[in-house]
């Protein structure tokens, strides 16, 4: 589009006009109003030939009159606006229903239920029939409906930086169409994020049709690509590794993200802490070692965490597949570790019961070794499942970038169709992604957010957000899942489908239709009949039955040794930076998202920034500390970040986290964190030798929810968090007993009826702050931003605190707590408080009553467990989201006023109202808070302590349990379970 | 040691009733141009406006523009309270306790004590109404009846602060103005303009200066002087019970109510004596507040001082001999963490630097006097401060263990009361009579029998 005024019609000899209607009814302006506005235009064009002057006065008149009327009511609504006669069925305001469907990260799906309140989605659950979820959620899942709520979003399509509509674009498209069907699609491109979609798959394919010569990209960050390498060198194509942890009695984690982050971490954290559990009740139980070189959250779960350096991975594991056996008898020399001889021997003991997990930002060979190793160890279909990949393109994703971006150098792209995603941020900077981009002649956008790519696009349109658009998606381990929209798209976005719906033929498609036609031709190919039942079944029930992947028969390729070999790593750098998204804005996709930025980082405990993690010897060594600005330089570029003195790292590696410092984001992402991408280089997507580290004289405050400085032995106190060995524990079965609560000269409180109360097993949770996620978006916690998380005042309910023991270079464990409110029987806080805002009810829970409350904190400073946040401004009101987003169940809280954990008590309340109108008791399970429902692994049990067979009765009826800081007969509701590990006793000798 | 009953240094030995009325009187009737007191009022005013400032500010965003946080919930708003009830309470000590002990020396001060617990229980009370998260429903703590039927917790020991508050702000304002009455009249009957003479003629209730007056006068201020003797050591053992009955590391302790009223003592004898040296030398006063007060307060300062050395030593041993980990934790940090510079500033200030007042020199000798009240009173500040953020940033989660950094309007805050109570305080000594002069004719009147017995 030119810019500046137009220039007046009729060319340089007239160059006045005498009239509005002149200028008006110029061609020039008639053929503009046309492109632009089309439908517009018609209307214009049609209503002029239609109305005579004595219809223009009736019409005059008549306008005038109503729009008097008009002032009379409540402002205009576009389209047919009727109230309720009769209600629809099943609506009751207020009443919370659940819908299914399903979230995609890595283009993998995990099941969910989302939770509606008068047709609002307000938070995410899990779908416990789905592979993925089995009813638990993480942090991003949960944070995907402030996504959906947020007021940065993209509102308008944008043609070439101006506001345009989505006829316009339609129009522009089908007019390239006649052009692109001439050439069979010669320069039509599609670049996709990764995908798992059937619908997407069908449309490619039947585009390919229509245009043979279209080429579909993918590029999704590059951070699987040597997993699917190793696959197709190890088995010669790409299959799903799906680890059984039911199955796993010993497992070895390298640089694993396993619990955390891999594809259907929540079902494999869920059966990981299951078999956990067995150690308190004497079972066999699981042992897990982890070898790493820049922490995880796989590795803070292990019994025996080993820091390994970065250039000492692959010699490492080489000699473990020597030690039990595996490839040629060198391997096994240099400098093996101390501890290795014992690992590899616990390993081939338990053939067939044992697992390796490499991580994905690990090389090749390190991926091969793995396989190697797993094969040797017979994990082949017992620990380890190979399945048919779900995803639509398993090909390497830097080839297929590279090549695109190749093609546009060149001048072959005309059309590109940019489907979500940011490449513009994420491409390694030595591809040359943008310039190649500004000289695609027709280039679109289609994305939630305007990022750093709609900058260098032609035609921007905004994309139906995950919850606002019908699509499909398949899990982990193939099962389907129909995507159905929670709401009305919120700002008009498109789906791709509809979108590449457009270049099929179809002038305003419908995203259902689309989807259900693939559906109807999938349940053709299966001989359903009745595809109205089966589809309405599907999409209620959030999985497809009968469509997880079938086994994929794999055989291990001979060569396998020598091919690690020759693939090994010959000179390793002395000093390299590893790259790791970070865990919530993952490739920074999640940038202006308030929750996420403000969930502290599991391990770091680090908000509204990244850093570059350095390990403590090397911070000695430089003289760096906490906050101090360095510049980091690899081949591909240079980059200046603060750093973060990182326990547990090696000392030969930094850690840079990606996914800050975007340059073209919403108001809640700006300004935070630096930008890591331009380290990355084509070839060093995960890993690159470090050129330089030097500290500048800058300082950047981070703002962190626990100083990690103060590493202090948890063994002393004892009363805050209790631990111990499985053989600890077999000889001793009463060491947690704790002190059993002084007598009162008063006699207890009775509760007749409910005690609700929370049990919390250490030994299952993994620290993977879902609870807290959940709990904000359940009860209405602001995001405060990162200038009050500085001053200690973030607003989370349950926070998981993280304890380390041993070494700061090396620590031999790393304990994680969630702390929510204890719910004391007898609570400081309601003695000090003058004005009676904080006392118990009559279930016995800790309440708060925020009316009430004149805001003295006496409560928080008599409160031993720190549990207790103060509104010390208006949070609410600084708050970014848009309202729709609160939960109507609770109130938000004003400023001046104390809140705290309340165990959901809307929940409770609903629960007991609807028991109370059956006539009934409240059922065990009835109740589940919102941590309680997303935690993976169980963790968190909540219900009645009257009832005697409640799961938490029986988890308070555990000799391991325990209550926190029980010594100050505070008499905590919610109680601890001890964590239990399960060190190799060979190595605890040593 | 020269005894309380040696009467010579408390008053100059020429001063007559004329004499002395004449020159309390005039400083309020014949004022001169002193650039002093405007330097002084303009000093305090300014303060004034900068505490309205930061209250204005604190009332349009909330008590977030302080440094408080979670786990330091209390900053500086709870330590300036403590401080300035300290000097409140200490004031209204000295002045009711010596009265029933009939020192002589008491005199001269006691006006200007009671006059600083009144300014300072202006500055300090504020204090705990504005650092509330929503100060405009304080009255909520007031047991009164209410539609919704809803009553303080009775169990709350800021419940029981608010009441002690509550009387004891009731009593020295009684206790003040009784005192005040027949000097008041004096003023009355020497003004010359019609205006003052109607104004301290309302003030003065009618008095007339009759032997029935002054009998119900020295009933009642007798009583009154008894009662505000208990009604002190009640109202700061209660501030002291705010934490006492508090579970947190460093507050949990049954020496925190005593710990207070000798604190409160320490503080007010130093205030006291900062404010005597300068009225001293600023207002022809010093035949009237002579070395010898100075002497008799130092001494008293030294005393308390003791004492105080006494409590940090049990502040320090207990802990140990309790064997709480928290409470270790919390003494430790005292000692060597982040506001060790408090700790370390309490003792060298409170307990060390007083030590200097055993020698007569240096109790005779103003600036020293001076400097060492000076060093008491920012070391209980000091105190006050460690006691409540040093407790708070080590509590029983090392989880939480974080600082406080106080923020601007923090700052503003402590600033802005001293200016409110230097401002008030310059007012009193333009308007009301500094030295009692009723009592000073007493005064006068003894010391004319004993020396006409001599």
């Amino acid at each position: 589009m030119n810019d500046g005024p137009d220039p007046p019609p009729g060319g340089a000899g007239h160059a006045f006009w005498q009239s509005l209607d002149e200028l008006a009814q110029s061609p020039d302006f008639l053929r503009r109003l046309e492109q632009r506005f089309p439908d517009e235009y018609a209307r214009l064009a049609e209503l002029a030939a239609s109305i005579d002057r004595r219809r223009f006065l009736q019409l005059t008149a008549a306008t005038l009159a109503l729009s008097g009327l008009a002032a009379c009511g409540p402002a205009p609504i576009a389209g047919l606006v009727i109230p309720y006669v009769d209600q629809p069925e099943d609506t009751v305001p207020g009443k919370v229903r659940l819908f299914a469907s399903a979230l995609t990260r890595d283009g993998l799906a995990t099941g969910i239920l989302a939770r509606q309140i008068m047709a609002r989605p307000i938070n995410i659950e899990g779908n416990p029939d789905h592979p993925a979820s089995l009813g638990a959620s993480d942090a991003i899942m949960q944070a995907t409906v402030l996504d959906l709520y947020d007021p940065d979003r993209s509102k308008w399509v944008i043609d070439n930086g101006e506001v345009s509509s989505a006829d316009a674009l339609v129009t522009a498209l089908v007019n390239r169409m006649p052009q692109l069907g001439k050439t069979q699609g010669e320069g039509l491109r599609v670049l996709t994020r990764a995908s798992s979609s059937p619908t997407l798959s069908a449309q490619f394919a039947a585009l390919t049709r229509l245009y043979p010569r279209l080429r579909r990209h993918h590029w999704h960050g590059g951070w699987r690509d040597n997993l699917r390498e190793a696959s197709r060198r190890a088995f010669g194509r790409v299959v799903a590794a799906v680890p059984k942890l039911d199955k796993a009695d010993i497992i070895l984690a390298v640089d694993s993200d396993l619990l955390n982050e891999a594809p259907g971490h929540l079902a494999h954290a869920r059966a990981f802490a299951r078999r956990r559990r067995e150690l308190a009740s004497g079972g066999r139980g699981n042992r897990l070692y982890a070898i790493e070189s820049t922490p995880t959250v796989t590795g803070a779960n292990a019994d025996h965490r080993f820091v390994v350096a970065a250039a000492q991975m692959e010699p490492v594991l080489r000699a473990l597949a020597a030690h039990i056996g595996i490839g040629p008898r060198e391997w096994a020399g240099g400098a093996a570790p101390s501890w290795l001889p014992a690992v590899a021997a616990d390993l081939a003991q338990h053939k067939g019961r044992a697992l390796v997990h490499v991580g994905p930002y690990q090389s090749v060979s390190l991926h091969l070794l793995g396989h190697a190793i797993n094969a040797g160890l017979g994990a082949f279909g017992q620990t380890l499942e190979f399945l048919e990949p779900p995803e639509l393109d398993t090909s390497d994703e830097i080839s297929s970038l590279s090549s695109l971006v190749a093609d546009m150098h060149k001048g072959e792209v005309d059309t590109l169709l940019i489907l979500g995603g940011n490449p513009a941020f994420t491409a390694p900077p030595d591809l040359g992604f943008d310039e190649a981009l500004k000289r695609v002649k027709f280039s679109l956008h289609l994305a939630t957010h305007v990022n750093e790519t709609t900058r260098l696009c032609r035609w921007h349109l905004p994309r139906a957000q995950e919850l606002e658009r019908w699509s499909d998606a398949r899990a982990f381990d193939g099962t389907a899942t129909i995507v159905q929209p929670q709401i009305e798209p919120l700002y008009g976005g498109w789906s791709e489908h509809e979108l590449l719906a457009v270049l099929g033929g179809a002038v305003r498609p419908q995203g259902h239709d689309i989807v259900q036609a693939t559906w109807q031709g999938e349940a053709k190919r299966r001989g359903i009949a009745d595809f109205a039942t089966f589809w309405r079944e599907a999409v209620r029930a959030g999985v497809v039955p009968g469509t997880r992947s079938p086994a994929a028969p794999v055989t291990l390729s001979p060569n396998i040794i020598s091919e690690i070999s020759a693939t090994g790593q010959t000179d390793p750098p002395a000093l390299s930076v590893l790259f790791r998204p970070d865990p919530w804005l993952r490739d920074g996709r999640y940038a202006n998202n308030g929750w996420l930025q403000e969930l502290p980082r599991p391990l770091t405990k680090l908000t509204w920034d990244n850093a570059v993690l350095v390990a403590p010897a090397l911070a000695k060594e430089r003289g760096l500390a906490n906050e101090d600005v360095v510049a980091v330089e690899t081949e591909a570029g240079r980059v200046k970040g603060p750093v973060w003195v990182m326990p547990g790292q090696a000392a030969d590696a930094v850690t840079v986290l990606v996914g800050f410092g975007r340059r073209v984001v919403g108001r809640v992402g700006a300004g935070t964190g630096f930008d890591g991408f331009p380290l990355r280089s084509s070839n060093t997507l995960t890993e690159a030798p470090l050129r330089r580290l030097a500290k500048t004289d800058q300082k950047w405050p981070l703002a962190t929810t626990q100083v990690h400085q103060h590493i202090h032995d948890p063994l002393h106190p004892g009363d805050i968090l209790r631990f111990g060995t499985v053989e600890e524990l077999r000889r001793n079965p009463d060491m947690f007993k704790g002190q059993s609560p002084q007598d009162s000269l008063y006699p207890a409180w009775p509760y007749p009826r409910y005690a609700w109360a929370m049990a919390i097993n250490l030994s299952s949770c993994i620290g993977c702050a879902s609870c807290t996620m959940a709990c904000a978006a359940e009860n209405n916690i602001p995001v405060v931003g990162k200038d009050q998380v500085l001053r200690d005042r973030e607003m989370h309910w349950i926070r998981v605190d993280r304890y380390y023991r041993g070494d700061e270079n090396a620590p031999t464990e790393t304990l994680f707590q969630p702390v929510p409110c204890m719910h004391c029987e007898d609570a400081p806080c309601e003695v000090v408080c003058p004005v009676e805002a904080t006392m118990h009810d009559h279930d016995g829970l800790n309440v708060m009553v925020y009316n009430r409350c004149v805001g003295t904190r006496f409560c928080s400073n008599n409160c031993p467990y720190k549990v207790r946040r103060f509104n010390w401004i208006n949070y609410t009101k600084r708050d970014p989201r848009l309202d729709l987003a609160w939960n109507p169940d609770l109130t938000v809280r004003a400023r001046g006023v104390m809140e705290k954990c309340t165990y959901c008590i809307q929940r409770i309340r609903e629960a007991e109202i609807t028991a109370d109108r059956e006539g009934r008791r409240v059922r065990d399970g009835e109740v589940r808070t919102a941590c309680q429902a997303a935690c993976p692994t169980e963790a968190i049990v909540f219900g009645d302590q009257n009832d005697a067979h409640s799961a938490v009765r029986k988890r308070k009826d555990s000799p391991l349990d325990y209550g926190m800081l029980e010594g100050l007969n505070t008499k905590p509701r919610t109680t601890y379970e001890a964590r239990i590990t399960n060190p190799n006793p060979a190595l605890a000798e040593g | 040691m020269a005894g309380a009953t040696d009467i010579s240094e408390v008053i100059a030995p020429d001063e007559t009733f004329a004499s002395m009325t004449d020159e309390v009187s005039s400083i309020i009737l014949r004022p001169h141009r002193r650039i002093g007191w405007w330097i002084g009022f303009g000093i305090g005013f300014a303060l004034t406006v900068l505490l309205a400032t930061a209250l204005a500010a604190l009332s349009a965003i909330g008590i977030g523009i302080w440094g408080d946080n979670i786990p330091v919930a209390w900053g500086f708003a709870i330590a300036n309270y403590i401080w300035w009830t300290d000097i409140a309470t200490g004031g209204a000590l000295i002045s009711a306790l010596f009265l029933l002990t009939r020192s002589e020396w008491r005199t001269a001060i006691h006006r200007i004590a009671e006059t600083m617990m009144l300014f300072a229980t202006a500055a300090g009370g504020l204090m705990p109404i504005f650092h509330l998260g929503r100060y405009w429903y304080a009255y909520w703590l007031f047991p009164y009846t209410n539609v919704m039927g809803a009553w303080p917790q009775f169990r709350s020991p800021l419940h029981w602060d608010f009441v002690a508050l509550i009387a004891f702000v009731a009593s020295i304002v009684l206790f003040w103005y009784i005192a005040l009455i027949p000097d008041l009249a004096t003023l009355r009957d020497r003004a010359s303009g019609r205006i003052v003479r109607v104004l301290y003629g309302l003030f003065a209730l009618g008095w007339q200066g009759s032997s029935r007056q002054w009998r119900h006068f020295r009933i009642t201020y007798w009583t009154f002087a008894g009662l505000m003797t208990a009604e002190v050591v009640a109202a700061h053992s209660v501030v002291g019970l705010d934490f006492a009955a508090g579970m947190t590391p460093g507050w949990h302790s049954t020496f925190l109510p005593p710990y207070f009223v000798i604190g409160a003592a320490l503080t007010a004898l130093a205030f006291i004596l900062l404010l005597i040296i300068p009225v001293r030398w600023g207002y022809p006063l010093a035949t009237m507040i002579t070395l010898r007060h100075v002497d008799v307060l130092a001494k008293l300062l030294l005393t308390s001082s003791l004492f105080m050395a006494y409590c940090y030593w049990i502040e320090a041993f207990m802990p140990f001999y309790g064997g709480v980990p928290a409470d270790i934790w919390t003494i430790n940090a005292s000692f060597y963490g982040t506001y060790s510079f408090a700790y370390w500033g309490k003792i060298a200030l409170n307990a060390i630097l007083p030590q200097l007042l055993w020698f007569r020199p240096v109790r005779r000798c103003e600036p020293a006097v001076f400097a060492i009240a000076l060093g008491v009173v920012i070391g209980m500040w000091l105190e006050y401060f460690l006691l409540i953020v040093g407790s708070l940033n080590r509590g029983y989660m090392s989880s939480r263990w974080f600082i406080y950094v106080p923020s601007f309007w923090d700052w503003a805050t402590v600033a802005g009361t001293v200016g409110l109570f230097v401002a008030g305080l310059f007012l009193f000594l333009r308007f009301v009579p500094t030295l009692p002069m009723f009592e000073m004719r007493e005064l006068i009147q003894r010391y004319r029998h004993k020396g006409d017995a001599a």
